[in-house]
């Protein structure tokens, strides 16, 4: 049985033991000395978790870098530090189908994050609990990039199901109000709007400091109905996730081991700026008018740790909590109605790129696992650029990807570009924001009654070639 | 005091450090720009913001029409 990891420092233990995780006991700012080590870190190769444990003005730690390589991605699934990333894609297929696997309710004593309560909205000041800090210069403010939302639908507050765990950025504009980005395709927006069109306010918890799978899978586009706690105790391979009850609202639940559980309401029908903020793609996002909310009530561990995540030029932390996330979902949905596709790569830019490898069943079969690609929740307005290879090509090994477009497109036939469809506004190449043509580029071997008049036959290995790669490994091994 | 970003001089001290007195932070009431006392905000030209650039900025999501 893997490792499981009920909370945060759980976790952070486990990556110091390994070596994945440096402390900076000697007081930093907060601005730039926070940003600038998460920034550095990404920068490392298999670069560790940086845990600051006296920043300026504030009383408590900060952890940053805790998902921001593949020995911390490796470690989080409870295996060896140097599982390759393909690998950790089949650990991650095989432990997703074990979904749903039901959460474990604890009660209120019984949760980490309830050890300490602020109930009177009078004395809420997030500046007292999370020590806050500006991520990258040009931010319109202190931001909260990692934490994980719960909100439940308005029509069904009782179902389960949708109930949804997800991560949007979070701006703070006061001691007790916080903007949120809540884009139109995400699950969010949906709650938002019945509750809008009944000038309701909407329930929300945003939580921050999560066992690393609640973060991963917060982060993961799943479908509407499908829980997201259900899906961590499966990633648990079958381990059940521990969560408990908000206080102010009997339809959400939170991660019981939480460091800190902010519990209020997004106020309908107001937009206030948010922004700007530097964004995965690398640039700035332009200022917006976006949603806000109240906190009335906080709920935090004592000496709450507050992650939070640096991002800004790939590759940072956020590109490797996206990587495998965002492909698993993608290779799950497409290959229950298409079972020839062998494995997705939607890690480059949140899958605005994406690399499919599969089986070709007829002709002009790739176009088909394509357009399925781009009718799936992410894929629809965030994949641009979309490459089909055969089943014999790893969609995640690039060079093996460049030989396909090389040897398997004639782009007079094989690359399509089709415009006006819903596109990524975080995308800068997008315009207007949230509209982008789809590139699709067919790069799998002709097959029939697609006409091949040039047969591609692949070249065989010489006889015994693996018996060459042990003995030369062996020899190489002695030397 | 002003604001960096859109020049309002509605500014609001909405934190002073928890821990010493070390910093406070500041925020815009026009445009919710924050910043700390002990920052130099430096806002590049084409993320300034006039009244009228507020008023105009794009709306995410869309605000739905309240139901009959």
């Amino acid at each position: 049985m893997a490792k499981v990891y009920q909370d945060l420092r759980s976790f952070l233990t486990t990556l110091e033991e390994n070596g994945q995780l440096v402390r900076i006991k000697d007081e930093v700012d907060p601005e730039p000395d926070i940003a600038a080590a998460g920034r550095a870190a990404a920068n490392l190769e298999n670069g560790p978790a940086v845990l600051f444990e006296n920043i300026k003005g504030y009383p408590y730690s900060v952890v940053t870098n805790v998902h921001g390589s593949w020995a911390n991605h490796a470690l989080m699934l409870g295996m060896p530090k140097t599982a390759s990333t393909k690998e950790q894609f089949h650990e991650i297929n095989r432990r997703w189908d074990k979904y749903p696997v039901k959460p474990e309710i604890l009660s209120r004593e019984q949760a980490p994050c309830k050890e300490n309560t602020i109930d009177n909205p009078d004395e809420i000041n997030l500046f007292d609990i999370l020590p806050l800090y500006r991520i990258n210069e040009q931010d319109g403010g202190f931001f909260l990039s990692k934490a994980s939302i719960i909100t439940a639908d308005p029509t069904e507050p009782e179902n389960f199901d949708k109930l949804n765990v997800g991560t949007y950025r979070i701006q703070v504009k006061g001691r007790n109000r916080v903007g949120i980005q809540a884009l139109a395709f995400h699950d969010i927006a949906v709650q938002l709007e019945a509750a809008e069109r009944k000038n309701e306010k909407v329930p929300i918890c945003i939580t921050v400091g999560n066992s690393p799978l609640v973060t991963y899978m917060a982060s993961t586009p799943v479908m509407y109905t499908q829980n997201e706690y259900e899906f961590v105790g499966a990633l648990q391979d079958g381990v059940p996730t521990r969560i408990v009850k908000s206080d102010l609202f009997d339809n959400l639940y939170v991660p019981a081991g939480s460091e800190v559980v902010l519990e209020g309401y997004i106020e309908p029908r107001v937009r206030e700026v948010e922004g700007p903020f530097g964004e995965f793609p690398g640039s700035y996002s332009g200022s917006r008018r976006q949603c806000v909310i109240t906190i009335t009530h906080i709920t935090h561990r004592t000496n709450p740790i507050f992650e939070n995540l640096y991002l800004g030029i790939p590759w940072t932390e956020i590109d490797f909590l996206i990587a495998l996330n965002t492909s698993v979902p993608l290779y799950q949905q497409i290959k229950r109605d298409l079972p020839e596709v062998q494995a997705v790569n939607a890690m480059y830019t949140h899958g605005i790129g994406c690399i499919i490898s599969t089986k070709v069943r007829f002709g002009g079969f790739g176009k088909e696992v394509a357009f399925r690609l781009l009718s799936t929740p992410h894929g629809g307005s965030y994949s641009k650029i979309i490459i089909i290879v055969d089943e014999f090509v790893d969609p995640f090994n690039l060079p093996q990807v460049m030989w396909a477009l090389t040897t398997r497109v004639r782009p007079d036939k094989d690359v399509v570009v089709i415009p006006n469809c819903p596109g990524m506004p975080l995308d800068p190449s997008s315009y207007p924001a949230g509209i982008h043509s789809k590139l699709i580029i067919d790069a799998t071997t002709p097959k029939d009654p697609e006409p091949n008049p040039r047969e591609a036959e692949l070249l065989e290995p010489p006889a015994g070639y693996e018996k060459y790669e042990a003995l030369i490994r062996k020899l190489m091994a002695e030397m | 005091m002003k604001c960096p970003r859109c020049d309002s001089n509605k500014i609001e001290v909405i934190a002073t450090s928890p821990v010493g007195n070390v910093w406070e932070v500041y925020e815009c009431m026009d445009c919710f720009y924050s910043w700390r006392s002990t920052e130099t905000p430096n806002i590049h030209e084409k993320f300034k913001l006039t009244k009228e650039q507020i008023d105009n900025l794009p709306v995410i999501p869309p605000v739905p029409p309240l139901d009959k």
